[in-house]
């Protein structure tokens, strides 16, 4: 009981820590310089513009109905209230009043149902259009009222119109200038060097804590940290290998915080085909490998280990480290009964970038263990993409999945890894039109327990998401769920 | 007296730089033959703690897995060795062959070898290797050597070409012919003892550079994949703990210049005391 309370002060602690220093000699002027490997190609998140339009725009110059905050909730933004029908299919929204766009436009209705229609239009490359499939219309009731009709119940949809930036309608070209209402303005985009936002002086909400962010894009981690080393950038978004950390762990000077990322290091193997339809198999191969052992050799004391796909971020969470834990006694009987006493080989496809290489050397070793023989094919990440993304032509691969909230892949048979299980496919078509949150958390639940006790892949680690800032510099988001990075409350003391 | 006064010193110079390119070429075919029959610790096995310094235990140091890196940089050097050695002959063959033969040849044939060299040449090397490992589909140590040896093929056809020719306008070749000596024996007899010198010359300044070619192809993971130790990988594998243990990275890098620099001290020493045309100009 202790050891759980302290615990769990422990974490609350980790927690406010950022935030917790606000007080004292912050500059309420001071502009502060952020470093980050991930330049927007445009400045659209429609338009694949890549990560790092979301890292620099959402939340900060463009605010959507709901905001998904840093701990995972999904809470009102610019909506103040809204309804759902008996039936679940007819949403209405109450907007926020008074609330202006950077081009002095105040927002209506009107800019909700044009920002809506954008993204789920034909010609839109939003990567969250297929969750929105369910809306058949939006429509405008008055000033600052707005229904959505659904054609089927999707109780994620305040969760998935937090992706949707509401975009003033009379905007032009918002591929290379912005017209959001968020706390932020746009003050200038040197492309491939910097981007800079500055505080929009008529913000409906509480204004920022500082007095604007300049994002600084590097192409090379090295010299990113070498940047926040030199005092060139006060924080680093997101730090890519434990070693380059040790420049910073035990130096006063900054603040190391490690916080939950979405991405998860997985070895998918193609479920269609021979052996590894067999659960034994799988079931086997999840046991002969010491994921802690590979996660200690990969981030040193960083990152977590998940039985399963989904990471503690997510509502659907259980701890199912437990379930085909490291066991290489029981890997070896599993492979007896499965009809392979002496073992297989297969060819395990490795894009070419770091950790992969290495993890796969790690299962190798692992593997040959039980009498399995791994040949690795070193492969670049565009023929990932044409030879196992689409083609499906592979026996197992190697890939990190970054996404939030995506176990819904495995209920989906003809995804790349091919997992088809009627009941997980079912329990995950049938939550999200659930009657209230709980009911498809449960669900997801079930779906989750499912997949973990059917090895449908091999989840081997969750990365650790590592801010480093100057000492000096507090109130940043350390989780960055969907690569978001809230500056608004970020200060800076002299 | 003076000339000789001026000959000796270059010559003991030239076979000291082939006395050194000989033992740093011998350590590494040395150490490349002993990882046959045995190793300090299993190449794959994790024989210590993550990232260690180097120690009497560990020469090396370790790597993030664990693994010894002095077993592994000794696996690496039959892997350079391999690669250059198999390189070398495939291009040897390929490019001694069509060299002969374009100087052999019709104005016409002879022009479109000498173009099909240039073009070959001008063709970066990495990029022909890519080219090369699509074809084959996998990127293995058999398409490092093959699309080393293609390249290294169109420099020693341009080369054998060029020399082969200068030989054939001799007169005692023509005397040959003149003789009744067959084709073959003015390539056996006459050509090729003349060119050989300084083809060897050029074959070792081929298998250093062949050396850094497939360093260069494994960085990139093209190369031969693991748990092939190629120098390469094990560069690329330390580059994101250059700062925090240095000699992952330092002691594989070392192990190639070594290899290289003795390639190249050997080509020296050979071209010094090999090749008369060369003595004699001086």
């Amino acid at each position: 009981m202790t050891h759980l309370f302290k615990g769990l002060t422990l974490a609350a602690a980790l927690v406010l820590v950022p935030g917790a220093a606000v007080a004292q000699g912050a500059d309420p002027d001071a502009v502060i310089r952020i470093g980050s490997l991930y330049e927007p190609q445009n400045l659209d998140n429609t338009a694949g513009a890549g990560q790092g339009i979301n890292e620099a725009f959402n939340g900060n110059v463009y605010e959507a109905l709901f905001q998904l905050q840093d701990e995972g909730e999904v809470t009102e933004q610019l909506v103040t209230d809204y309804e759902i029908s008996e039936d679940g299919l007819t949403y209405t929204f109450s907007l926020q009043p008074d609330v202006t766009f950077h081009s002095g436009d105040p927002l209506t209705a009107e800019d909700v149902v044009y920002s809506i229609e954008r993204v789920t239009a034909e010609t839109s490359q939003s990567s969250r259009k297929s969750s929105l499939a369910t809306i058949e219309s939006v429509e405008a009731i008055d000033e600052l009222t707005v229904e959505v009709t659904l054609s089927e119940r999707s109780i994620s949809l305040p969760y998935n119109l937090s992706y949707v930036w509401i975009v003033n309608d009379a905007a032009v070209d918002i591929t290379a200038s912005e017209d959001g209402t968020g706390p932020y303005r746009l003050d200038d985009w040197r492309r491939g060097s910097s981007l800079s936002l500055v505080p929009y002086e008529n913000y409906w909400g509480e204004a920022p804590s500082n007095g604007g962010v300049v994002f600084n894009y590097f192409t090379e981690a090295t010299a990113l940290n070498n940047a926040l080393l030199t005092g060139a950038v006060d924080i680093i978004t997101s730090v890519q290998s434990p070693d380059s950390l040790a420049q910073f762990a035990d130096n006063p000077s900054f603040t190391v915080t490690e916080g939950a990322s979405t991405t998860k290091e997985l070895m998918a193997y193609n479920d269609r085909i021979e052996p590894f339809n067999n659960v034994k198999v799988r079931q086997a191969i999840a046991r002969a490998i010491n994921d802690e052992q590979l996660l200690e050799a990969i981030w040193g004391d960083y990152g977590t280990l998940i039985g399963s796909f989904v990471p503690p971020t997510d509502p659907w969470y259980v701890d199912l480290t437990d379930v085909n834990a490291y066991d290489p006694e029981s890997a070896r009987e599993l492979l007896a009964e499965a009809g392979y006493p002496d073992g297989f080989s297969f060819t395990l496809d490795t894009p070419n970038y770091d950790p992969h290489p290495i993890v796969a050397q790690f299962i190798q070793n692992e593997l040959a263990e039980v009498g399995i023989d791994v040949e690795i094919n070193i492969i670049t990440a565009n023929e990932w993409y044409t030879k196992i993304y689409q083609a499906q032509d592979f026996e197992a691969t190697l890939q990190e999945h970054v996404n939030h909230r995506d176990i819904v892949f495995y209920g989906n048979p003809d995804f790349y890894w091919g997992y088809d299980n009627p009941e997980v496919i079912e329990l995950i078509a049938s939550a999200e039109s659930s009657a209230t949150v709980e009911e498809r958390n449960e669900k997801l639940r079930q779906a989750n327990i499912i997949i973990a006790e059917e090895a449908a892949s091999d989840w081997l680690y969750l990365y650790p998401q590592i801010v480093v800032s100057a000492a000096n510099v507090t109130g940043y988001p350390i989780n960055g769920l969907n690569s978001q990075f809230y500056a608004y409350d970020i200060v800076k003391t002299n | 007296m003076t000339a000789v006064a001026a000959t000796e010193p270059r010559r003991m110079r030239a076979s000291l730089t082939l006395s050194v390119g000989i033992v740093l070429v011998g350590l590494h075919v040395v150490v490349a033959l002993l990882t046959l029959v045995w190793t300090p610790y299993d190449p794959a096995g994790m024989a210590g703690g993550r990232l260690e310094g180097p120690s009497l235990a560990h020469w090396a140091g370790t790597d993030r897995l664990g693994r010894d890196l002095f077993t592994q940089i000794m696996i690496g050097s039959r892997i350079a060795l391999t690669v250059g050695a198999g390189a070398v002959g495939i291009g040897a063959l390929i490019g001694v062959t069509l060299g002969i033969l374009a100087a052999f040849a019709t104005r016409f044939l002879d022009d479109v070898l000498a173009a099909a060299f240039d073009i070959l040449i001008a063709f970066p090397t990495l990029l022909l290797a890519m080219l090369v490992v699509a074809a084959t589909d996998s990127a293995s140590l058999f398409s490092a050597i093959l699309a080393l040896g293609l390249a290294i093929s169109a420099i020693v056809g341009r080369l054998t070409r060029i020399l082969a020719k200068r030989v054939l306008e001799m007169d005692y070749i023509t005397a040959a012919r003149t003789a009744g000596t067959s084709w073959a024996g003015i390539v056996f007899i006459h050509l090729l003892p003349n060119i050989w010198p300084t083809l060897l010359v050029n074959f070792a300044l081929q298998f250093g550079l062949a050396v850094i070619a497939e360093a260069s192809l494994s960085y990139l993971g093209l190369g031969a994949p693991p748990p092939n130790a190629s120098w390469g990988r094990l560069l690329q594998e330390a580059q994101g703990t250059v700062y925090t243990a240095p000699f992952g990275a330092i002691a594989p890098g070392l192990a190639l210049v070594t290899l290289v620099i003795g390639m190249n001290m050997l080509a020296d020493g050979l071209r010094d005391i090999g090749d008369p045309t060369r003595r004699r100009s001086r």
